[in-house]
């Protein structure tokens, strides 16, 4: 029996890009399927990456570019994988595809549609920390170009005769009565690349996350950073001050969950930058455990920033606790056996990855095994043939671990889909 | 004169109401330079790219000048239709009016006559653009690996296939000899021996892998897609080999502490290296008690190595499996653990009773037949230990030939000694040369799982672009050197990153690859006589365009 060539990869971060973009290379037909309106993952959400600070949008636009420019690669937004029968080399799948309401061939993109939009709610990608419109894209630059109508909060849902935004559109790009599809595609072999989440770490009372206003974690702290973020890069309190002292945590539920997320140090190291870059006069302490900054180059960030300033404080032991005034929080912990405190501002939680909800429940809907903490388990040695043949996963999906490591994951698993579906 | 088309685009309101594109048609007109304006409303919508195909055709029109938004957005779309027109699709010029005047030009009449600016100089420059042809090249998709370890061994592994060879040169050595000397592997401490025995089997029952040991090569001359590597083997001299691609995996070395004299290296012969320590007959060696001390040599290179901790680790179970009594301690400043099951594997070293002491200073000396370790932890608490041996975990240094192997194709080395990436994080195993790629110890520090992951990470770009049978496109708008011109100063050769301009020592003119050359313009800027020429930004195009923005 003849393989199918053709093959699916489920999530558009910066695995799945680059998995879809060197198969495509190769003349396969891929087929990307991705949960959110946009795509690029969460790679999108930071202003720059270690070491050498680049800025992160610059580095995937391109790549990103080209995908949408790739005749073989169908990318699939608003998607998921719903079902999924056959086997190695002659997989069938059903991926159940939600309305966008705004037609892609016909929107230019040029924004007239949203702001008109009478309805205001939360940002899930600022991470809340900005409102957005029932009609709206992710974030300024976010890809395709092409806005997506929220259907729990536009005001039609509720049942108003509202159509301001069909009535701004100069390119007739509305459609209020676009409808779910269900698609079944016929693939080869599958990667899965459906990423990672940052714990929710309100259950450590020590932390005092969701508890005190101004305990950030490490994606809020990067969205404040964003030049293209809730407050074009201004870092701020909840209270729309600047911070004078910043506390950084590392390590953050690590005993919950037993492992090292890997990329904190140099991500904190990196916030700790920041902060020096935007508020010169500020403070920046970074609590840590075991300073964890492993391969060449980032030894020389770190060292980078030490110089600017930023103190280093060991301690295992450590509480968060709101001063009686609401206004500043301060930090208790343990140095050498001494109790020690330090009064800051704001305080950034690194708390562990995890990973992404998404991950679980296709693991589950595919077959996967998964390992201790979750992730989906792997071949000894092989790090991206997951328990099914026919099935691979590449970056966060897999564990924790750094972009660089993402790419090299994906380019593996290129070799092994090619090898696998040739004749 | 050639017959020249202009488009504007409305944009729908975009381009349309924040500039007077009446005016612009009107001032176009009495400039007399094109032989006919056209407007739409969306050029890139079907609609609009049927009208502007069947447009050119109707007019006749030999060039085009196309206002709209970036062409990041659209000019591969208006190419396509100029080869639809029957155009060659270079003889166009998109102006951006959309986010370089509409969108942040608020003025109106500015907007206007900014938009104005940039599309008489796009005029004026379309007029001196030359068709551009495609080229494709046939590629072999072979593949020359150079190493001996673990990584070239994957790497052929994994490139291997019906119609793709690979040749694998051990320079000096046995396939896998530095593996003979390691007892276990990281964190499986599964047998190195076994493992590696399974995997050069693997690579000897494979006919479309040829291994040649103790191998030496001559040179490696060509370019992406057709390499030739000249090898003296066991048996032939002159031996050539053709591939489309080269695979550096040579292994990286451990750093050799002779330096660090408080550390007692070279001076007591119980202080071994970890590497060292793996070839040593442990059973005859006794140890009671033994120090393993980690990030020996950090300080100076520069960075963490990343395997060490787990490997001190793994070295400490070892001793503890085959001597319970023994008591064996850690000496460390920060454990890196950086993998989901290596706090689980500390943990277990732990309860098997290693111990753990982290330190600020440490030194070692001679006491009596023994040594002694003084320590300071980071509280200021000074202690000392004596112990039967010391084992200094050392980090990892680039092997010796990276430098020369990095010479032959002009891959520049990072400042640790190790070969550069083409970009550190999105294309971690290639480098600036095309078609030759870095893995395992030649990129830097790294464990065995870095080192068979960045195999199958090269095999991934080799099977991906080298597609057996398959024409290579090349790159379009790329440089070229007049002979006429040309006094051989090499100015170019310095500036090209990828090493494509080359000196033509017998003509003593430059040469420009057109395989390797990017078409940066990196040449065509630095050239002193104006000799070398970026195809697409000649510097005529360039001058032309600016007198109408400078007038």
């Amino acid at each position: 029996m003849s393989k199918n060539k053709d093959i699916l990869v489920i999530g558009a971060g910066l695995a799945g890009i680059e998995v879809s973009l060197l198969l495509a290379n190769a003349g396969r037909k891929v087929y990307l399927v991705e949960r959110e309106s946009y795509f690029g993952g969460n790679a999108i959400k930071s202003e720059e990456i270690t070491p050498n600070m680049e800025c992160a949008t610059c580095m995937l636009a391109p790549k990103q570019a080209d995908l949408l420019e790739n005749k073989n690669i169908e990318l699939m937004t608003l998607s998921e994988v719903k079902g999924i029968s056959g086997d190695v080399g002659d997989f069938k799948i059903e991926v159940s595809k939600c309305a966008r309401y705004v037609s892609s061939t016909n929107c230019i993109g040029c924004g007239a549609c949203f702001e008109p939009c009478p309805v205001s709610v939360d940002n899930e990608f600022e991470e809340k920390l900005s409102k957005r419109k029932a009609i709206y894209i992710a974030c300024a630059g976010a890809l395709p170009n092409v806005p997506v109508i929220d259907m729990d909060h536009c005001l039609r849902a509720k049942g108003e005769d509202c159509n301001i935004c069909k009535e701004a559109c100069m390119f007739d790009a509305i459609v209020y009565d676009d409808k779910n599809e269900t698609i079944e595609i016929n693939v080869g072999a599958i990667v899965v690349a459906t990423g990672y989440t940052l714990a929710d770490t309100s259950h450590l009372d020590k932390y005092g996350y969701g508890k005190f206003k101004n305990v950030f974690n490490a994606f809020e702290f990067e969205r404040l950073r964003a030049s293209n973020g809730p407050t074009s890069g201004v870092i701020q309190t909840r209270d729309h001050k600047q911070p004078k002292s910043i506390g950084l945590i590392h390590c953050v539920g690590r005993d919950e969950s037993g492992y090292c997320s890997q990329v904190c140090c140099m991500y904190l190291t990196k916030f700790a930058h920041y902060i020096f870059d935007r508020l010169p006069e500020a403070k920046a302490y970074q609590f840590f455990r075991e300073f964890s900054i492993p391969g060449k180059g980032n030894q020389k960030f770190s060292n980078e920033v030490r110089e600017k300033g930023v103190e280093l404080i060991r301690t295992k032991n450590l509480k968060i606790s709101e001063n009686s005034d609401g206004q500043g929080l301060k930090i208790e912990y343990e140095n050498e056996s001494v109790n020690e405190s330090i009064d800051v501002d704001m305080v950034v939680l690194a708390p562990y990855i995890k990973p992404h909800p998404s991950t679980t429940k296709l693991a589950k809907l595919l077959g996967l095994e998964l390992d201790d903490f979750g992730f989906i388990k792997t071949g000894a040695f092989d790090s991206v043939s997951a328990m099914r043949p026919g099935v691979f996963v590449i970056g966060c999906a897999e564990g924790p671990k750094f972009m660089k490591n993402v790419i090299i994951q994906a380019q593996v698993a290129a070799a092994n889909t090619l090898r696998l579906t040739e004749d | 004169m050639a017959k020249i088309g202009l488009y504007l685009c409305e944009c729908g309101p975009n381009i349309a109401q924040a500039i007077d594109l009446d005016e612009i048609t009107e001032a176009i007109k009495k400039d007399n330079k094109v032989a006919g304006i056209e407007r739409h409303k969306l050029l890139c919508s079907d609609d609009g790219k049927k009208f502007l195909a069947e447009s050119i055709k109707r007019n006749a029109f030999e060039r085009v000048v196309i206002a709209a938004c970036s062409p990041k957005q659209h000019e591969g779309t208006f190419m396509e239709v100029m080869l639809e027109a029957g155009l060659n699709a270079y003889m166009f010029q998109l102006v951006n009016i959309r986010e370089q005047c509409a969108w942040v030009t608020p003025d109106k009449n500015a907007a206007t006559l900014k938009a104005l600016t940039v599309i008489r100089a796009a005029i004026n420059r379309v007029k001196h653009h030359a068709a551009l042809e495609k080229k494709e090249i046939e590629c072999n998709p072979n593949v020359i690996v150079i190493g001996n370890g673990i990584a070239a061994i994957e790497a052929a592994l994994k490139t291997a296939h019906n119609d793709r060879k690979v040749f694998l040169i051990v320079e000096g050595k046995r396939i896998g000899d530095t593996y003979k000397n390691r007892r276990l592997l990281l964190s499986s401490m599964q047998s190195a021996e076994e493992f590696l025995r399974s995997k050069v089997d693997e690579l000897k029952s494979n006919k479309q892998i040829e291994v040649f040991e103790n191998s030496k090569i001559n040179e490696i001359l060509g370019f992406f897609g057709n390499f030739i590597a000249n090898i003296d083997t066991e048996k032939n001299k002159n031996v050539e080999l053709a591939a489309g691609s080269v695979i550096f995996a040579l292994e990286a070395e451990s750093f050799v502490p002779k330096a660090l004299t408080n550390l007692g290296y070279g001076k007591f012969d119980k202080v071994y290296t970890a590497a060292e320590f793996e070839t040593i007959d442990v059973d005859e060696t006794e140890p009671k008690s033994v120090a393993i001390i980690h990030c020996v040599g950090r300080k100076k290179l520069g960075y963490c190595s990343k395997f060490c901790c787990m490997n001190s680790m793994k070295i400490a179970r070892y001793i503890k499996e085959r001597s319970h009594e023994s008591k064996v301690v850690q000496f460390y400043r920060n454990l890196c653990l950086p993998d989901k099951q290596y706090d689980k594997f500390y943990k277990d070293t732990k309860e098997k009773g290693v111990e753990f002491v982290r330190f600020q200073d440490i030194e070692v000396a001679g006491e009596e037949s023994r040594l002694a370790i003084k320590y300071k932890e980071e509280n200021g608490k000074e202690s000392k230990l004596l112990v039967d041996i010391v084992i200094l975990s050392t980090g990892l240094v680039p092997a010796s030939k990276t430098e020369e192997f990095s010479q032959m194709f002009n891959i520049p080395l990072d400042e640790y000694g190790f070969m550069k990436e083409e970009h550190n994080i999105l294309n971690p195993v290639a480098t600036i040369t095309e078609g030759v790629f870095i893995i395992g110890g030649v990129r830097g520090p790294g464990d065995i799982d870095d080192s068979l992951e960045q195999a199958g990470a090269a095999a991934g770009k080799i099977l991906s672009s080298l597609v057996p049978g398959r024409l290579q496109p090349l790159e379009t708008k790329i440089s070229r050197v007049s002979e006429v011109i040309c006094i051989g100063c090499g100015v170019c050769v310095n500036v090209c990153a990828y090493g494509a301009v080359k000196l033509d020592e017998s003509k003593h003119i430059s040469v420009v690859n057109e395989v390797l050359c990017r078409g940066c313009g990196n040449c065509a800027s630095a050239c002193p006589s104006g000799a070398a020429q970026h195809r697409h930004f000649t510097t005529k195009q360039i001058n032309q365009e600016m007198i109408e923005i400078l007038k």
